[in-house]
């Protein structure tokens, strides 16, 4: 009779367990699509203006969830999203852009403009602690860290219901701004922080399920491990053929497999792909395409406090082989560089590269080098590069120690000047100033310049250039100066492989390097 | 016996705040904070890093954030990720049925693997059975977590596809018994494996140590079969040490497998620990460490009670 019991008892529960799970409906009341969703590092907050990191992966995600004012493409055009159209305003200090009239929060509340501009206002409010706030510090009326100064107007106002305008310190092109800071400017629901204390919105509830107009809609999360959304159906883009998006964060060698196996749709960002993985994949089945902009820029920052001869930091960067370098690194899918200029972007630079040992060694008896051994930083994944340069370096007698550490020992040793190098790659961006824009200021001198200001100056210079020629010349004497005075060193631009999904068409691949992805055009494959 | 529990219990508070002491002075002696991160490194100012600083109470000294977090522990509270914002209590609540799921499954399935292996290895040595049992301790001493999970992926993901490659649920959610066990059996396999080597090894030495012991002799000259000698008498006398090795696991049960659910993505606390650690996000890093903490101590405590259980020589003494 007790094991009668027992095993109807393990009966129901099993059955019970089953039935939790049955098979879910979709909008459309078919069988429930969805996408999985990889990624090797987890988003932060759900809250774009409350993230620690401020990184790619708290972004992408962000992307889905709040809408941005216009989708940037990886080549630097611009295509419409929350704003349907922009134009250049106010002897070019400002921007008007017509905001879409169909957008709409996930709540159904329409979004205006007012919603824009109460955002910004909100989070430059002195009193709101945002994090990374100094995007808004291009705005009139903020200080360097992107915070309102009471006695000036805001550069943010809603002109009408769908107008919103910005104003900038200096004369900014919409095509700049959107370039540059795009994927810093998301609007909030401010319907929903109504009457909220600016000191306290960071504590709402409403960023655990935060209500956004993007193109997915918040359904649930382990923080750091998964998210669960759903597809906006109104979003005024369109919206893709399937129901739910699940990201889920596991190791990075565990994505192509998982895209391989079929336990993945696709893999943030863009199926980044390195070389020596593309046979794997395409024995796996999974279709390989080499990206065609560059996505990644490598640079050897220096440290000008403990090497503070220019003549010792342009020996260092003629002593290294950047050609081998970048081999070595990109497996051929990159290119040297003698600048941070973005190749087959509006600007350019006429400053070539070429290894010269002799010369390198003639500066360094210029600049007294006494034999001093160096300290390069680096992270694991970039200890052979490091060797490299060890070598090459070794070639003009200097000697370098290697450091491996991990990315916040990076940064936080250069920025303390405990390291005199250190290996770092970003995702390069279109304008002129993408590079050196926000690391040649007071506030972020990570080189250690001694002094900034003939920097600071040309800096200004290109901000405030009437039109691209000026801006150009600017650009050039900036790259000059750069050049002479060696604060880093550039290696090269890289491009990517991306392994494109076996189950979903229309992936803008390239621009998810950018942080936004077209999701909303995104379609299941026929099978 | 209860004076007993009450002096360890006593004893072990001193050893888990110095504990807590250690981990916390080891975190902060790290070069670099969450606002080193920022802005991925070199893109935020110094206006950005203040504010992230003032909000996380980094700009505060050493001993005061020590005292703070101390204070919040002892009100229950383990404090606010750095990250998510969320509060460290409820990010454990929700990784541990998931880290107990995964690791306690795996070790469940290697104690029912090891104790009959090494008891056939012991009783019969040099024969397959004890070949296999070598064989098997080897890969589980031998061959890295991490190397195991990719060849298990590739084995049965990538080349078989029999078994999904990463996650706890395929659509994110529950979606039957079939589908978690699906998910469960690969990670669950790996932890099992890697924890087999010590099992099997501790069954084999602990069944031969006491197969040879006079009353198992004794037993024998009886004319008592093999089967009841090894089931009746070497497994009781084998049992202490063998459990040792078990209770042993119970840490790891509930702290996770860093390297399993990194890899597979499962959502438990040994992941939520590898990424507090490389985040620095330190409230997250001390939240599990009192996790883990209070497991060993109390698994410790547990092993002393189960001796005097076990073994009718061990008394409670007040030295």
């Amino acid at each position: 009779m007790k094991r009668l019991t027992a095993l109807t008892l393990a009966a129901a529960l099993a059955l019970g367990l089953t039935a939790c799970g049955g098979e879910e409906k979709g909008p459309t009341g078919g069988e429930e699509i969805t996408v999985r969703y990889g990624m090797s590092s987890a988003w932060d907050s759900l809250m774009p203006y409350n993230s620690p990191s401020g990184s790619n992966y708290t972004r992408i995600i962000c992307d889905k969830i709040y809408d941005r004012l216009a989708y940037v493409h990886a080549d630097g055009s611009l295509d419409p999203r929350g704003a349907v159209s922009w134009e250049s305003a106010g002897g070019g200090m400002a921007v008007t852009f017509h905001l879409d009239e169909d957008a709409a929060f996930h709540d159904g509340t329409p979004v205006t403009a007012r919603h824009w501009a109460d955002t910004i206002a909100l989070m430059t409010d002195p009193d709101c602690p945002a994090l990374g706030r100094s995007v808004f510090s291009v705005l009139a009326g903020t200080d360097e860290n992107g915070a309102a100064i009471e006695t000036e107007p805001l550069g943010a106002e809603a002109v009408d219901e769908y107008t919103l305008r910005l104003t900038f310190k200096t004369p900014t092109t919409p095509e700049d701004f959107l370039l540059d800071r795009n994927r810093e400017f998301y609007v909030l629901p401010t319907h929903l922080l109504e009457g909220v204390d600016p000191a306290e919105v960071m504590d709402l509830a409403l960023w655990e399920a935060p209500v956004g107009s993007g193109p997915c809609k918040f359904v649930e999360e382990i923080p750091g491990s998964q998210l669960v959304l759903e597809v906006n159906e109104d979003y005024q883009l369109g919206s893709p053929d399937f129901d739910k998006l699940v990201v889920t964060v596991m190791d990075k060698s565990n994505l192509l497999p998982s895209l391989i196996s079929g336990d993945l749709d696709y893999y943030t960002f863009g199926g980044n792909l390195a070389a020596e993985d593309a046979q794997t994949a395409a024995d796996g089945g999974i279709d390989v395409v080499e990206g065609t902009v560059p996505n990644t820029f490598y640079e050897l920052m220096l440290n000008c406090e403990t090497i503070p001869s220019a003549q010792i930091r342009r020996a260092i960067d003629l002593a290294l082989d950047k050609e081998t370098l970048c081999l070595q690194s990109t497996q051929g899918l990159g290119e040297p560089t003698a600048t941070d200029v973005t190749p087959g972007t509006a600007y350019t630079c006429d400053l070539t590269w070429a290894r010269d040992v002799e010369e390198a060694k003639a500066l360094l008896e210029e600049g007294g080098y006494a034999g001093e051994s160096y300290t390069l930083a680096c992270t694991s994944n970039r200890a052979g590069l490091a060797a490299l340069m060890q070598q090459e370096l070794a070639e003009v007698d200097i000697t370098l120690t290697v450091e491996t550490v991990d990315s916040a020992a990076l940064f936080a040793g250069m920025s303390e000047g405990k390291y005199d190098m250190a290996i770092a790659s970003h995702t390069p961006g279109a304008t002129p100033l993408w590079f050196t824009g926000s690391r040649l200021t007071p506030s972020n001198n990570i080189f250690h310049i001694a002094d900034l200001t003939p920097y600071t100056a040309l800096v200004e210079e290109i901000r405030g250039a009437a039109d691209q020629t000026a801006r150009q010349t600017a650009l050039d004497e900036l790259q000059a100066l750069l050049a002479a005075e060696r604060p880093f060193i550039p290696l090269w631009f890289g491009r990517t492989l991306h392994a494109q999904s076996p189950t979903i068409d229309n992936i803008d691949y390239p621009s998810a390097s950018f942080s936004n992805e077209n999701i909303w055009e995104w379609r299941m494959k026929e099978a | 016996m209860g004076q007993y529990i009450r002096r360890r219990l006593v004893t072990a508070i001193p050893v888990f705040f110095g504990i807590t002491i250690l981990v916390f002075l080891m975190l902060n002696l790290a070069q670099g904070t969450v606002a080193d991160l920022m802005g991925e490194g070199t893109g935020a100012s110094d206006g950005d890093r203040a504010t992230l600083e003032a909000a996380l109470g980094l700009d505060q000294p050493l001993p005061v954030r020590y005292l703070s977090w101390l204070g919040g522990l002892l009100r229950g509270d383990l404090g606010t990720s750095y990250l998510t914002g969320r509060e460290v209590g409820k990010l454990i609540a929700q990784r541990v049925g998931p880290s107990l799921l995964l690791t306690g499954t795996g070790v469940v399935l290697a104690v029912a693997l090891a104790i009959p292996l090494g008891m056939l290895a012991a009783w019969k040595p040099r024969s397959g059975w004890d070949r296999l049992a070598s064989g098997l301790s080897l890969i589980s001493f031998g061959v890295p977590g991490f190397f195991l999970c990719l060849a298990g992926i590739f084995l049965f993901s990538v080349t078989l596809g029999w078994l999904p490659a990463n996650g706890m649920y395929t659509a994110g959610r529950y979606a039957g018994l079939g589908d978690l066990l699906a998910h469960l059996i690969l990670p669950a396999g790996v932890v099992c494996l890697s924890s087999l080597g010590e099992l099997v090894k501790q069954t084999r030495n602990a069944c031969l140590e006491t197969m040879g012991e006079d009353y198992i002799i004794t037993a024998r000259a009886k004319g008592l079969g093999d089967l009841a000698i090894m089931t009746r008498h070497v497994l009781r006398g084998a049992f202490v040490p063998v459990l040792t090795t078990i209770l042993s696991h119970i840490p790891h049960i509930l702290g996770g497998s860093v390297v399993v659910e990194q890899i597979f993505g499962w959502p438990g606390m040994g992941s939520l620990l590898f990424s507090g650690i490389s985040d620095r996000d330190y409230p997250v890093v001390m939240g599990v460490t009192v996790v883990i903490a209070l497991a060993v101590l109390c698994t410790n405590l547990l092993l002393d009670l189960i001796y005097g259980l076990a073994d009718p020589r061990v008394r409670y003494g007040k030295g």
